[in-house]
C-alpha cells in the first residue's frame, strides 16, 4: 500500500506545473454573535494566510454580508473566467450546514446553497486541481456531491448526520499558521498535511476536554470513493501532492536552470532515501544506518550547494 | 404474627409436599417436621445446621404463596427463582409492605440498589411504619457512604426498638468513624436483643482488633453459635479495611473463607484487597472463583477488567519505586513521574525519619473507571488517588480535563499516607492521615501554590459554623451530612495540621503521627502532644482560622453578588469597569481561582487596554494563589517571554507539568526551546523528549529539537542517532541537514569521538 502511495505521489510531483493558486473561503451564516465572530475571524486568518503566500495567490474572502449566494455566485464566476487548467483552486466554507438526508446546505446570508449547486459552479472552474475543504457541521453530507476526479473534498465531519458545529475550521486555520504542520519540511503544507493535522488536533480537543467527538473528519480526493478518515492506497495521493501553501524558496530553486544538475542529483538521493526507508525492515539495522546516514550527509551537502 | 398453627397433609406419604393446604400465616410443615418458616430457616442456618436448613428452605419452595417460594429460593442461593418469585408476589396492588421489603433486601444482596431503594420506598407508601423498610435503605446507604444511614436506622429503632440489627448497623457505622464507645454501647444493645447475632460478636471482636487487644473471646462466643460462620471474620475484615488496615483485612478475608469456602462475596473482597497490595495472580484466582460461583457485583466484574487491563501498563522497577504506567503514555511521562516519586520518596525520608521496608509501587490510570476501581467499596473522595499500604492508585493526567487536578500534589499526599500508614502501622484516624497529607502537598514540596484550596464550599462552611470538631472530624469523611461535607473534611483536616505545624512546628506533627501508632486516641494525643483538651484545641483553632480566613468568610457573600456583576461588566466589554470592579472582587477574595476568577478578568481587561506588565503582574498573582488553568498559565508565560523574562516563563510552563503535560505539543516544544536557550540542557532534553514521545505529525521537527538538546548537551552520539530519525522522517528538512552536517565534520561525529 506504501508503495502504491509513493509511486501515486511521484506519478503527481512529476507532472506538476507551478501554476497560481485560487483561493476562495466564505464564512458562513454564524446566526450567534459567538459563531459570526469566530467564522469571521476564522476567514480573516485564512486570507492573511493565503495572501502571504506571494503573487500567484489570487485570493477572495467571503465574510459578514458579503457571505451570501449572490456573491458566491459572483466570485466563482470570476475565478471560472480566469483559472486556468494549470491552476489550482481552494475552496473553503466556514460555518453551520445542514443535511436532510438528500441534500446539504451551506447557510449563507439570504438563501443557502446546496452542495450541487456549489459542485456546479465549481465545475465551471478549468483548474484541474481542485479541493474543498468543507469545515461545517453536516458537512460529511457534502462529500458525495462534491467529489469529483482532480478534486479532493475535505470535511469536517463524517456524514451529515453529525450536526454539532465543528472544531475542525479553527484547526485547519492553525495548519496554515504552524510550521509544525509542515511534516516533511518541504517549505509547503500540502493539503494531506494541513488535513492530518487539523484532524488530530480536532480529535485532541475532544479528548482533552473529555466529550464524546461530534465530529470525525473525512476526505475524498479520487472522485469515485466512498469518503475515508485516512490516507490508504490511492486515497491521499491528490492531497498529499496538493500544495496549499508555499513557505519557502522552493519554486525559485525548481525553475532556475543553473541548478538543475543538483537538482537532478538531489531528486535521485530522495529516491533512493525512499527505497531504504521502504526496504527497511528487511535490512541490517547497521546497515541500513550506514547507507542513510551517507545519503543523508550527500542530500544536505547537495542542498548547501542549492541554498548559496 | 402467631405461627402455632396446625397443619394437615394434603398428600399422606409424601415428605414435603405440604402444599395444599398446610400454609397458612407464612409457614409450612412438612409430615411430622416442625414448623417452617422463613425465621426458622435462618435460625438453622445461623447456628450452622446447614442440612436442616437447606430442607426447611426446600420445603418453602413448594408453598403455594409465592413470597415463602421466594424466601425458599433465596435460601438455597437459586436468585433467579427467588427473583421471579418475588415478581410474582409483588404484582399486584395489595402485596403486603413487608414483601415488597424482603423483595428489596433480596435485589441489595444481589447488587441492585436502585430497584431494592425503589421497593423499601414502596414498602413505606403503603405502611409508613415499616421498620424493616428503614433498615433496609439504611443499610444502602451504608454501602453508598451517603450520610443517611444512622437516620434511617434510628428511623427503623424508633418504630421497632428491638430491632437488632438497627442497632447492629449503627455499632458498623460509629466503628468506621472511629467512635468505639457509641460502637460498643450499640453493639451491646443488638446483643441484648439478640443473643446469638454473630454479626455483633465479630463487631465487637473488630472493637478489641482495631485497639489491638486481643478478639479471642468474642470469636470464641461467634463459635459457639456456629463454628463455620465465615461472614463474621468477612465483618472483621471490612472494619480493617476500613481503617487502612489492608495487610490484617486480608487475613481475616482468608479465615472467613476458610471458615465458609462458599463465602463468595469474600472471596471477591480478599481478591480485591490483594489487588490492593499489588498482588495479580492470587486475586485473579479469587476473584474468578467469585464470579464464576454467580457472584458478580460491580467489584468483582470490574476487578477482573482491571486485571485484564494490567497487559496494556508497563512497569518500570527499581530499588525503591515500582511505577506502572499504560504503555501508549509511558514514555511522555515516565520522566517526570519518576523524578517526582524519587523526590517524594527522598524527602519523606529525612523529614519523617524513616525508610519503607519495600519499593512503594504507583500505578497511573488514565481511564478513570480503572482508577474507580481501585476505589469502589471505599468512602471519602477517592477522587484523584489512593493509598493501599506502600502501593499507590491515582488518575493520569490524561483521565482529566485540563486544570480539573495536580497530578504532582496528588503524588505528594498519597506518598504522606505511604509513610504515615506504614509509621503508624495504619493505626491512625483518617483525619489525620488525610490531613497531614494535604498540609505536606506544600510543605514537604516546598509550593506555596500547592497549598490547600479555600474553595467557595469550604468558606461556605465556615460561615455557616459547619466545621467538624476534631474528635468527630472522621465522620466527616465517612459519614458526610451534606453533599461538599467530604471536601470541607479535607480542607479542615489539612489546615488543622497546618495550624499545628505553625504554632507546634512540623516536628510536632511527626509525634502526633508516633502517637496515634501507639494507638492512642485524638483526645489523648491532642492532650499528650499539645497539652489540651480537644474543647481547647477546637477553641484555638479556630481562632487562628479567623484570623486567618475570617475576612475572606465575612466578604463571601458581597463577592458573590459582585462576582456577578463582573462577569455582566467583561460579557459588555466594559474594560475600564473591569479593571475598577476586579480588583475589589479579587480583594474580597484573594484565594478564589476557579471558573470566572477575578484574575483572569482583570488580565483581559489589561490586554484590551494594552497594559501587558499589568496583565502579567495579576496573572503572576493567580499563579501564586494556586490558579491551575493551562491555558491562563500559558497565557502568562507568553507575556513573561514576550517581556524578556525567559526564566519566569520557563518557570510558569514548567509549572502546567504537574497539572497537564499530555496532549499539548506547543507546552513542552515551547518550554524546551526556552530552557534550551538558558543552558538547561537536562530540562531542554526532556521536554524535547517529550514531544517525540507524543508521537507528533511534525516528527522530524520534534526529533531536530531533540537532536540540537542533545548536541548543545555535548552528547553527539545520541544527537547524530536522533538529528537522523529526523531527516529520515524528512530528509530535506535544511536545520536538521545543517546538523547532521555539523555532526559528520572530521573530528567531530561520535564515531571519531568513540574511537578516540
Amino acid at each position: 500500500m506504501k508503495t502504491l502511495l509513493l509511486a501515486l505521489c511521484v506519478l503527481f510531483g512529476s507532472a506538476k506545473v507551478w501554476g497560481a493558486v485560487y483561493y476562495v473561503t466564505v464564512a458562513g451564516l454564524g446566526g450567534e454573535p459567538d459563531y459570526e465572530q469566530r467564522f469571521t475571524a476564522a476567514a480573516r486568518d485564512l486570507d492573511k494566510s493565503f495572501k502571504a503566500a506571494g503573487s500567484s495567490a489570487h485570493v477572495t474572502t467571503l465574510t459578514g454580508k458579503d457571505a451570501s449566494r449572490a456573491r458566491l455566485t459572483e466570485v466563482l464566476g470570476t475565478v471560472a473566467r480566469e483559472a486556468k487548467s494549470e491552476d489550482d483552486f481552494v475552496l473553503v466554507l466556514i460555518g453551520h450546514g445542514t443535511f436532510d438526508g438528500a441534500e446539504y446546505k451551506f447557510n449563507l446570508v439570504g438563501p443557502d446553497v446546496t452542495a450541487t449547486e456549489l459542485a456546479g459552479m465549481c465545475d465551471r472552474i478549468a483548474a484541474r486541481r481542485q479541493l474543498v475543504v468543507n469545515t461545517t457541521s453536516a458537512s460529511g453530507g457534502s462529500v458525495m456531491m462534491l467529489r469529483r476526479p482532480g478534486r479532493g473534498v475535505i470535511a469536517a465531519t463524517k456524514s451529515g448526520t453529525e450536526k454539532n458545529a465543528t472544531v475542525f475550521a479553527r484547526y485547519w486555520v492553525e495548519a496554515m499558521q504552524d510550521p509544525a504542520a509542515d511534516v516533511d519540511k518541504s517549505d509547503s503544507v500540502s493539503a494531506l498535511e494541513a488535513y492530518q493535522y487539523a484532524d488530530r488536533k480536532t480529535s485532541g480537543f475532544y479528548e482533552s476536554q473529555k466529550r464524546l467527538a461530534t465530529e470525525h473528519a473525512v476526505f475524498e480526493d479520487t472522485g469515485r470513493g466512498e469518503p475515508v478518515r485516512a490516507a490508504s492506497g490511492s486515497e491521499g495521493a491528490l492531497l498529499s501532492n496538493f500544495t496549499i501553501l508555499r513557505i519557502g524558496a522552493s519554486q525559485k530553486a525548481a525553475n532556475d536552470p543553473a541548478r538543475q544538475q543538483l537538482l537532478a542529483k538531489k531528486e535521485e538521493l530522495e529516491q533512493k532515501i525512499d527505497v531504504l526507508k521502504y526496504g527497511k525492515a528487511a535490512m541490517d539495522p547497521s546497515d541500513y544506518k550506514k547507507q542513510l546516514t551517507a545519503a543523508l550527509v550527500e542530500l544536505a551537502q547537495i542542498q548547501q550547494e542549492l541554498d548559496k | 404474627m402467631t405461627l402455632s398453627v396446625t397443619c394437615r397433609s394434603g398428600s399422606a406419604g409424601v415428605g414435603f409436599a405440604l402444599t395444599v393446604g398446610c400454609v397458612l400465616f407464612g409457614a409450612v410443615r412438612s409430615w411430622g417436621a416442625p414448623l417452617a418458616t422463613p425465621e426458622s430457616c435462618a435460625v438453622l442456618r445461623r447456628h450452622g445446621q446447614q442440612a436442616e436448613a437447606q430442607s426447611c428452605y426446600e420445603s418453602l419452595t413448594h408453598s403455594p404463596r409465592a413470597d415463602l417460594r421466594a424466601e425458599g429460593y433465596w435460601g438455597l442461593q437459586e436468585f433467579k427463582d427467588a427473583n421471579e418469585q418475588f415478581q410474582a408476589a409483588t404484582a399486584g396492588p395489595d402485596a403486603q409492605a413487608a414483601v415488597r421489603v424482603r423483595y428489596g433486601m433480596l435485589l441489595h444482596e444481589r447488587f441492585n440498589d436502585v430497584d431494592s431503594v425503589a421497593l423499601f420506598q414502596e414498602a413505606l407508601q403503603r405502611d409508613p411504619r415499616n421498620a424493616q423498610a428503614y433498615l433496609g435503605l439504611a443499610e444502602v446507604s451504608a454501602g453508598g457512604f451517603d450520610g443517611k444511614a444512622a437516620e434511617y436506622a434510628l428511623k427503623a429503632l424508633s418504630l421497632d426498638p428491638k430491632l437488632s440489627e438497627a442497632h447492629e448497623l449503627l455499632a458498623g457505622l460509629a466503628l468506621e468513624n472511629n467512635d468505639t464507645e457509641h460502637a460498643v454501647s450499640e453493639a451491646d444493645a443488638a446483643l441484648a436483643i439478640a443473643p446469638d447475632a454473630m454479626d455483633v460478636m465479630a463487631l465487637r471482636g473488630a472493637v478489641e482488633l482495631l485497639a489491638d487487644r486481643s478478639p479471642d473471646a468474642w470469636f470464641a462466643k461467634m463459635h459457639a453459635v456456629n463454628a463455620s460462620y465465615g461472614q463474621g471474620y468477612a465483618l472483621v475484615a471490612r472494619q480493617l479495611e476500613m481503617h487502612y488496615r489492608y495487610e490484617d483485612a486480608i487475613g481475616y478475608y482468608r479465615k472467613a473463607v476458610e471458615a465458609d469456602p462458599k463465602l463468595w462475596s469474600a472471596h471477591s473482597a480478599l481478591g480485591i484487597d490483594l489487588m490492593r497490595i499489588g498482588q495479580e495472580d492470587e486475586p485473579r484466582r479469587e476473584l474468578e472463583l467469585s464470579y464464576n460461583n454467580g457472584y458478580k457485583d460491580r467489584a468483582t466484574v470490574n476487578s477482573l477488567r482491571l486485571l485484564d487491563s494490567y497487559k496494556s501498563f508497563v512497569t518500570y522497577k527499581d530499588e525503591v519505586t515500582t511505577l506502572k504506567l499504560r504503555r501508549e503514555e509511558a514514555d511522555l511521562l515516565r520522566p517526570y513521574f519518576d523524578a517526582e516519586l524519587h523526590r517524594a520518596v527522598a524527602t519523606y525520608q529525612k523529614k519523617y525519619g524513616m525508610t519503607l521496608p519495600g519499593p512503594v509501587q504507583l500505578e497511573v490510570y488514565p481511564d478513570h473507571e480503572d482508577f474507580a476501581v481501585r476505589t469502589m467499596g471505599m468512602p471519602g473522595l477517592g477522587a484523584l488517588g489512593v493509598t493501599f499500604g506502600e502501593v499507590v492508585a491515582m488518575d493520569s493526567p490524561s483521565g482529566r480535563r485540563p486544570g480539573d487536578f495536580n497530578w504532582g500534589a496528588t503524588l505528594w499526599h498519597e506518598m504522606s499516607h505511604v509513610y504515615i500508614l506504614t509509621m503508624t502501622k495504619h493505626r491512625v484516624p483518617r483525619w489525620f492521615t488525610e490531613g497531614l497529607a494535604v498540609h505536606e502537598e506544600s510543605a514537604a514540596t516546598g509550593r506555596p501554590e500547592w497549598a490547600n484550596r479555600l474553595t467557595p464550599e469550604v468558606v461556605a462552611a465556615i460561615r455557616d459554623k459547619k466545621l467538624l470538631p476534631i474528635e468527630t472530624l472522621d465522620r466527616g469523611f465517612v459519614s458526610p451530612e451534606y453533599p461538599a461535607q467530604v471536601v470541607v473534611s479535607y480542607w479542615q483536616a489539612g489546615s488543622i495540621c497546618d495550624f499545628i505545624g505553625n504554632k507546634y512546628g512540623e516536628a510536632k506533627l511527626l509525634a502526633i503521627a508516633k502517637a496515634f501508632g501507639a494507638v492512642k486516641t485524638t483526645p489523648q494525643v491532642v492532650k499528650e502532644e499539645l497539652g489540651l483538651s480537644t474543647a481547647d484545641f477546637d477553641t484555638q483553632y479556630k481562632t487562628w482560622l479567623n484570623a486567618k480566613v475570617g475576612t475572606t468568610v465575612a466578604n463571601f457573600d458581597a463577592w458573590r453578588t459582585r462576582l456577578k456583576g463582573l462577569v455582566e461588566l467583561e460579557k459588555a466589554k466594559n474594560y475600564e469597569a473591569v479593571l475598577k470592579e476586579g480588583e475589589a472582587v479579587r480583594a474580597l477574595y484573594p484565594e478564589y481561582v476557579g471558573e470566572a476568577n477575578a484574575y483572569e478578568f482583570l488580565a483581559e481587561a489589561h490586554l484590551a487596554k494594552e497594559d501587558k506588565k499589568a496583565a502579567a503582574a495579576v496573572l503572576m498573582a493567580y499563579a501564586q494563589a494556586g490558579g491551575e488553568s493551562p491555558a491562563t498559565l500559558k497565557k502568562l508565560a507568553s507575556l513573561q517571554e514576550e517581556s524578556g523574562d525567559t526564566k519566569a516563563a520557563a518557570a510558569t510552563l514548567d509549572r502546567i507539568n504537574f497539572i497537564y503535560p499530555v496532549h499539548d505539543e506547543d507546552l513542552h516544544r515551547r518550554l524546551g526551546a526556552l530552557w534550551l536557550a538558558q543552558g538547561n540542557f537536562p530540562g531542554a532534553i526532556r521536554e524535547s523528549a517529550a514531544v517525540v514521545a507524543m508521537k507528533p505529525l511534525d516528527k522530524a521537527g520534534a526529533e531536530f529539537n531533540l537532536a540540537q538538546a542533545y548536541y548543545a548537551s555535548g552528547d553527539k552520539a545520541k544527537a547524530e542517532e536522533t538529528v537522523l530519525l529526523a531527516l529520515e522522517a524528512a530528509p530535506g528538512f535544511r536545520p536538521a541537514q545543517k546538523l547532521l552536517l555539523e555532526l559528520e565534520k572530521p573530528g567531530t561525529s561520535s564515531d571519531s569521538k568513540d574511537k578516540k
